[in-house]
């Protein structure tokens, strides 16, 4: 038994590293095809005035003067050993910049998908407890209508009635200048992002746990239990929710890079100082050590939560674990 | 004894989209304490219904329209759902008909026990919770319960997990136990051991029980009282040797003639012609006047009220009436003539024949008179067969199916068989036993493990063979599933269905014009033509059956392979197919495989039989033979299990029981009487 679990942590990190790697060449070569002048992050708009004999000189000393899988080896060996760069734009450590930021975007993603993961929960139990009510029937048209709107549309229509038109919530930033160390000014300044986080992803996860709650409340075994003399809060929370539990999990893991591709457009549109907004300059002015090391970033969160989320499954329900037991009891031989 | 359970004039209806279904139609009934009372009828007269409005577990769309329900003197109609939590499970409570899905997959058996014993006794500390698990779990006959409470569902057979769910209904010693259709969906030797249990506990703690079956035979065995049901209404009541050896109403005769140990040795059952009305709008007089032989004028225009023939026997029919005296004194002689003439006319032969002929061959111990005269018949299908050409031969066929690196299942273990053109070889065994699984390397859907098949000369598991007949192996074998509800596709039309088999293999209609075509195969198994344009959803499950038998005979093959396609049908729907598939194979000459797990019907349909158990074919011989002389104990243990439809020699049968633990594997198929292979232990 020991030896498989070795085994099979071996094969998942094996599976991530390859991931990976495969992930870093494809942006590497990716980034270096996509037009723009890497230059100009790094020089500024004085690169318009260089000469040619000027702009070689720069190209040779920031290296892109060779072949680019050249390149690529060397950035390689490099980030192997923990150098990823430096930021042309900042001038600094690649990983230094980040650290600045992804703070920010910590914050601002965790609460909302924290947030989302409750709230869906508690709306789609109520769904399904009120089923075909009119409440079950508001709360899913509302939902279909929030999920169509963009997000950045969305966030566009609030800056201005809040922000603008208001005056009662701040319209960017993640603090009031100054100010950076007021953790109520923090949050006065988290309120409007994370609800447009939250707005648009709560719906689809509430109407998908209301859905699954209704099929179990469907399924025979409900009967039973009904006749058995339970009360519909004791079934519902007992028996259904239970067995909806591992599939929601896994798929709120999953779900994780896409409320995070969400946050990065909502930083975008509110200038909130995070990865995002970060990955947007650096696709931009093809800041390309920078990119690289967002990329990958985004890039591991997606394959962990993914692996998590087959982990969670495997551990929750006991269906998957059935190979495990059956093997305890005596079965023939080959 | 004092009345328990006392239902009175019950209607109950349920909106559809079509209108609104009248389910159960002013029923009245009681129940004493301490009696098993047997509801029998087809699916779709709203027995299920009947039930569930007793418990108020009724689906949303349904209501108790008027009626009472009465227990121990207290009205509990309109009782709301608080009030009626605290009787479930306390007074009266329900075993379903699945047990594979009437228990949460994700918790463990002893937890669900023990959930339905907290409810109604919240006080309890956990040790003594867990001894009552354990008395429980011991009551309803499952062994080394202490480590078994620990195990999920999926770890139980189907047997064991219908124990589990009796367990739960059992927990707070309820007064009534409403058994659902509680063995339809089991193997028959594990059927009898399930109503021997109800029977037990019956006498044990007292508890007074409704058991629903639509299957005469199977109520025999444990009931007190019979109550019949058709069309949302309740025809024929009273106690279980009246209404076995005295049955008044013609729908009661019907269901009982078309069980299959009635019909033992003759050339075709018996079968109740159509099926239960819609009872969306209920057909005006009695509702069975449209299926019955001897309907008078009278049953088309006004129900009939219930006859009393003695205090305990009552019957809705109009033959009862003073007035048709005349008619049943016809009835009669016509079953005195049949008696002498014999059974020529299959549709005039009466219950009363039937039965003094059950009884009969019970008293002869077996039945040698009757099957002499198959074994003669026998005798000359089985010349014919050794003469015809061999058409698949199974040459040591196994498959296995991995369940961890280690160990593995051998769902089908050195089988061999040989089926020749024209002939109809019965394969029987208990689920599990690989019967699917050979059916399925038949057909190319499942690579054997090892061994061989051969069809036409062809090495069917063989790549390159395979390729280069793929066109003929496709078209002529078919393959008809279990389940024609989840088989055919739902979203489209039987016309479609029929015709999709030669649609993809580029094949000419052979009646002219594709519709031609599809009419032509819907009246070959008797469907009507307005069903082509229907979807199988709105068809009942004879005749979807039907339709995929139309399916698979379009493509006129020559092997055709069923798999227990009758075991989700009712008893007098599963008689209207075997004596459909004989009927088709008469007149199109195919070969016929055909699987199914009990030995009842398969005797009037098959030349020759083999029994499977743990994946090995123990008996194989021609049919007459083994029901005559059962030389494996496996194949003797399945012949016990066929109910017989009368009490008291119903109770008075011992099955035999053959352990698993006693079977050696392993054994060696010897020929022990020319065409009689036994697997004997070395």
């Amino acid at each position: 038994m020991k030896k498989n679990k070795v085994q099979y942590i071996g094969k998942k990190v094996l599976i991530f590293a390859i991931s990976v790697f495969l992930l870093s060449l494809i942006t590497f070569y990716i980034s270096r095809m996509a037009p723009g002048d890497p230059l100009v992050s790094y020089y500024g708009d004085r690169v318009e005035k260089m000469s040619p004999q000027e702009r070689e000189r720069a190209e040779e000393r920031l290296g892109l003067h060779k072949p680019v899988s050249v390149q690529y080896v060397q950035w390689l060996k490099q980030a192997v050993r923990g150098d990823f760069g430096i930021s042309y734009k900042y001038k600094k450590d690649v990983l230094e910049v980040i650290g600045g930021r992804i703070g920010n975007t910590l914050v601002l993603g965790g609460i909302g998908f924290l947030l989302i993961f409750v709230l869906a929960l508690l709306l789609g139990v109520l769904c399904a407890w009120y089923e075909d009510s009119l409440l079950d029937r508001m709360i899913c048209k509302v939902g279909t209508v929030t999920s169509c709107i963009p997000e950045f549309w969305l966030s566009l229509l609030l800056l201005l009635i809040f922000a603008v038109e208001l005056r009662w919530l701040p319209g960017s930033g993640a603090y009031t200048v100054g100010k950076s160390d007021d953790i109520l000014d923090r949050i006065w300044h988290l309120i409007l992002p994370v609800s447009i986080v939250v707005l648009n992803h709560l719906w689809y996860y509430a109407y998908m746990i209301r859905n699954k709650l209704l099929e179990e409340v469907r399924a025979d075994y409900v009967l039973l239990a009904r006749s058995k003399g339970m009360d519909k809060k004791q079934i519902l929370f007992r028996h259904c929710l239970r067995n909806i539990i591992p599939s929601y999990l896994s798929i709120m893991a999953i779900s994780v890079p896409h409320v995070l591709g969400g946050t990065y457009i909502i930083e975008t549109v509110f200038s909130y100082p995070g990865i995002g907004t970060l990955s947007y300059e650096s696709a931009r002015y093809k800041d390309y050590n920078l990119l690289m090391v967002l990329c990958i970033l985004s890039g591991v969160v997606v394959i962990l939560c993914n692996m998590i989320a087959q982990a969670v499954n495997e551990q929750i329900d006991p269906r998957i674990r059935a190979a495990e037991i059956m093997e305890e009891t005596e079965v023939t031989q080959l | 004894m004092s009345e328990l359970l006392e239902v009175k004039h019950l209607s109950v209806g349920i909106d559809t989209v079509q209108g609104e279904v009248e389910a159960v139609r002013d029923v009245s009934f009681s129940l004493r304490a301490g009696e098993i009372l047997a509801v029998v009828g087809e699916s779709g007269c709203g027995k299920s219904i009947m039930c569930k409005s007793i418990m108020k577990l009724l689906p949303g769309n349904a209501k108790i329209k008027s009626g009472s329900i009465c227990i121990n003197g207290v009205d509990i109609t309109s009782y709301k759902e608080k009030e009626m939590q605290k009787l479930r499970g306390n007074l009266f409570s329900m075993v379903f008909q699945d047990p594979m899905t009437s228990l949460n997959p994700t918790m463990t058996i002893g937890a669900q026990i023990a959930e339905a014993v907290l409810i109604h006794q919240p006080k309890l500390s956990k040790a003594e919770v867990k001894k009552r698990v354990l008395e429980l779990m011991e009551l309803v006959g499952i062994e080394r319960a202490e480590e078994r409470a620990n195990l999920y569902p999926w770890n139980f057979s189907g047997g064991m997990r219908q124990r589990s769910v009796l367990a739960i209904a059992l927990a707070s010693d309820p007064d009534i136990l409403i058994a659902d259709e509680p063995t339809t969906s089991l193997d028959v030797t594990i059927q009898a051991q399930i109503l021997d249990l109800l029977r037990e506990i019956q006498k044990r703690l007292g508890t007074a029980t409704i058991l629903v079956s639509h299957d005469l035979g199977v109520v025999a065995r444990c009931a007190d009282r019979v109550a019949v049901m058709y069309a949302g209404k309740i025809i024929e009541t009273g106690e279980t040797q009246e209404v076995y050896y005295d049955p008044k109403h013609p729908y009661t005769w019907g269901l009982l003639r078309s069980l299959p140990a009635l019909s033992r040795g003759k050339d075709r059952l018996y079968t109740l012609p159509g099926m239960p009305p819609s009872l969306i709008h209920p057909p005006k007089g009695d509702a069975f006047a449209y299926r019955n032989t001897y309907a008078l004028a009278v049953d088309y225009e006004k129900e009939p009220p219930m006859f009393r023939v003695t205090d305990s026997h009552y019957v809705a029919t109009w033959l009862l009436d003073e007035r048709a005296a005349n008619v049943r004194n016809q009835i009669a002689e016509a079953m005195g003539n049949v008696d002498a003439v014999g059974a020529q006319n299959g549709e005039m032969e009466t219950k009363q024949l039937c039965r003094k002929r059950c009884i009969e061959k019970l008293e002869s111990g077996g039945n040698f008179e009757v099957l002499e005269q198959a074994e003669s018949e026998e005798g000359q299908n089985s010349e014919t067969g050794q003469n015809a050409e061999i058409l698949l031969d199974v040459q040591h066929l196994s498959h296995v199916f991995p369940l961890s690196k280690k160990h593995v299942i051998r769902a089908v273990d050195d089988v061999s068989f040989q089926i020749r053109r024209g002939e109809i070889l019965g394969l029987v065994g208990e689920s599990g036993s690989g019967k699917s699984t050979v059916a399925r390397c038949i057909m190319n859907i499942c690579r054997p493990y090892s061994g061989k098949i051969v069809y036409r000369g062809i090495d069917v598991c063989d790549r390159g063979q395979f390729r280069q007949n793929k066109k003929m192996l496709q078209t002529d074998r078919q393959l008809i599933f279990q389940d024609s509800g989840s088989s055919l596709n739902q979203r489209m039309k039987v016309k479609e269905i029929i015709l999709e088999p030669l649609k993809v293999s580029h094949m000419k209609p052979m009646h002219g014009s594709y519709h031609e075509e599809a009419l032509f195969q819907m009246k070959a198994v008797g469907l009507e033509e307005q069903c082509l344009n229907r979807y199988p959803s709105e068809l009942s499950g004879g005749q979807r059956q039907r339709v995929a038998i139309a399916r698979a005979l379009i493509t006129e093959p020559g092997l055709l392979v069923a798999d227990e396609p009758i075991a989700s049908l009712d008893v007098s729907i599963q008689a209207q197919i075997v004596n459909l598939f004989r009927h088709l194979q008469e007149e199109h000459g195919f070969s016929f495989l055909f699987i199914a797990h009990d030995l009842a019907m398969v005797e009037f349909l098959c030349d020759r039989v083999g029994v499977m158990y743990h994946g090995r074919l123990v008996e194989l011989a021609p049919c007459g033979e083994l029901y005559a002389n059962p030389l494996h104990p496996y194949t003797k243990e399945l012949l016990s299990a066929i109910p017989v439809p009368d009490p008291l020699k119903e109770r008075a049968r011992k099955t035999t029981e053959f352990g698993s633990d006693k079977y050696v594997r392993g054994g060696r198929m010897e020929e022990v009487l020319p065409g009689h292979y036994v697997e004997i232990d070395q």
